[in-house]
């Protein structure tokens, strides 16, 4: 757990009060909290300095009125770190990391296209996993579309095609 | 170098060169690959929604189905994480039940893919060979679990069926056939002109472009780095197993084929040592429906490379979010940075060469390319098509 705490500590001394929430819940694990507007500067510190050099995916999470996007970031494939933050659900736009990190470029266009938050820079937001006809801003992992909502939804597109 | 006009070639979803259904645009002047635009989702299922919507018990079912190949590399991520949210720990036993399977099914996985490899570039012979001696593994499974793919082995608080003695000498006797054709594969592999010729150099990528693109598993490590999950953050009985890391530095087509003859090879050890080294004891542990509220990141090195769950839990009987992340979608953009200035008779063995598994990853997207720009049918096209029939 010692290079967990060395990690946390470095991150509190640069982030400061940007930092909301930390936690280790085991060996290799860490979750941070951090503010929306400090994206940016963590994610280049921890990529640049702390060597956190592998995304593993961003996982989005309706929490109701927010959108929690969770970047989990790995260190020598060995410790997890999981970096989440919040934006609200009316206006869900956070910056695009591809520039620090090439890898997150589908992962990005996965989250837009499920839970609709955009990623401002990015070079592309095309739909990647959805088919070219599904009804726009309807984003399927978000809590208020049950699934008879979505198969109504897209059976009556299915209709009017044939 | 450029003849002027830049060709749009629409790649799948139905193409011969592609085992499951994808779709890729490329780019091409002549004979150069000059852009790759990937499109997703052909075969998404929706599975993440599908997990917010059944029980716990229920999802062990779900994950076994998110691929055909690398089941059981699904269900040890999603047992082991609702196992950390129920602060349960399986039994010895059950760790080392986990690791002799993950590690057969890297065997089977790995040896498929050679089979694919050798039947992208032609070579047929080594296709049946390799496929062939795949039976073995598979007449394995059907012995300790009941069947060939999805063994569903695991379930929350250990796995399901045990390992019997009896069956110890009809494994080991599996794995010692299996060791004598792989040596000679990996020499066949390493001497035949046929294979080196459309493999070295073919599909580079380099060790930076690796690491900034994220790119997981053997074919991370066929570009010299050294990173396993398995190694890095054991999880199973991998912590008390020892392990060889296969890395080789040609970031090419064929150093991704050495990487998983050699790794086959290294599960065969693991697998010996495992089923002299399992402790006896019971296989499970019964575990409460009602999950508590938390939070879980589960990691496992499927055959092709990590594998990572993200685990929700609200303190029902359902996960208030499940997401997976296969190790195909994550080799993607290092996969479109291979196909990049490569010749167009290359594309079928360097796509091969991640070994992806789309059924794991859609999510993801590809272009196609034929002959010319009329050929691109949207789906709408091809169901109105097929809707007359």
């Amino acid at each position: 757990m010692e290079k967990e705490n060395e990690i946390v500590e470095k991150l509190k001394d640069f982030l400061k009060e940007n930092l909301v929430n930390v936690t280790i819940p085991k060996k290799r694990r860490i979750f941070v909290y951090i503010k929306k507007d400090a994206l940016e500067e963590a994610m280049e510190y921890l990529v640049k300095d702390l060597k956190f050099k592998h995304l593993s995916t961003i996982t989005g999470v309706d929490l109701g009125k927010e959108i929690e996007v969770i970047y989990h970031l790995s260190y020598k494939g060995s410790i997890m770190l999981s970096a989440r933050l919040a934006v609200s659900k009316k206006n869900p736009n956070i910056p695009t990391i591809t520039y620090i990190i090439p890898g997150a470029i589908l992962y990005e266009r996965e989250v837009h296209d499920l839970l609709g938050v955009k990623f401002e820079g990015h070079p592309d937001l095309s739909p990647l996993i959805l088919p070219e006809k599904w009804p726009k801003g309807v984003y399927p992992l978000r809590k208020e579309h049950q699934l008879k909502h979505l198969k109504e939804m897209t059976s009556e597109k299915r209709g009017e095609r044939n | 170098m450029s003849h002027g006009s830049i060709i749009k070639v629409p790649f799948g979803p139905q193409h011969p060169a592609l085992k499951e259904p994808e779709n890729f645009l490329f780019e091409v002047d002549g004979e150069i690959v000059v852009d790759v635009k990937p499109r997703l989702g052909y075969n998404h299922r929706g599975i993440e929604k599908a997990f917010e919507l059944r029980t716990y018990i229920q999802n062990i079912y779900l994950a076994e189905r998110i691929c055909g190949i690398c089941s059981d590399a699904h269900t040890t991520c999603y047992t082991q994480a609702i196992e950390e949210l129920l602060n349960v720990e399986p039994p010895p036993r059950a760790r080392y039940i986990r690791v002799i399977i993950a590690e057969l099914e890297r065997i089977h996985s790995h040896a498929l893919w050679v089979g694919i490899a050798a039947h992208e570039i032609g070579f047929d012979t080594l296709f049946m060979y390799v496929w062939r001696d795949r039976e073995t593994v598979l007449d394995l499974f059907e012995m300790i679990s009941g069947n060939r793919i999805h063994y569903a082995m695991n379930t929350i608080g250990g796995v399901r069926r045990d390992i019997h003695a009896a069956m110890v000498p009809k494994i080991k006797k599996g794995l010692d056939f299996l060791e004598d054709r792989l040596e000679y594969y990996l020499n066949v592999v390493q001497t035949e002109q046929t294979i080196l010729k459309r493999t070295a150099g073919v599909g580079v990528l380099k060790p930076k472009d690796a690491v900034n693109l994220c790119a997981v598993g053997p074919t991370l490590r066929a570009s010299g780095i050294k990173n396993d999950v398995r190694e890095d953050d054991p999880y199973a009985a991998y912590d008390e197993v020892p392990l060889n890391v296969i890395t080789h530095e040609g970031c090419d087509v064929l150093s991704r084929i050495l990487v998983r003859c050699e790794e086959m090879l290294e599960s065969i050890k693991i697998i010996r040592y495992a089923l002299d080294g399992m402790p006896e004891g019971i296989i499970r542990v019964r575990v409460p429906m009602k999950v508590p509220e938390g939070e879980v990141v589960s990691r496992v090195e499927a055959p092709r490379g990590e594998l990572i769950h993200y685990a929700k839990s609200n303190g029902t009987t359902k996960p208030e979010r499940y997401k997976v992340r296969s190790p195909t979608l994550g080799n993607i953009p290092a996969l479109c940075k291979m196909l990049l200035g490569g010749y167009v008779a290359d594309i079928p063995i360097v796509l091969a060469g991640i070994d992806p598994c789309f059924a794991c990853m859609d999510r993801m997207a590809f272009v196609d390319i034929k002959k010319n720009k009329e050929w691109i049918w949207t789906m709408q096209q091809l169901r109105r098509k097929y809707a007359k029939k």
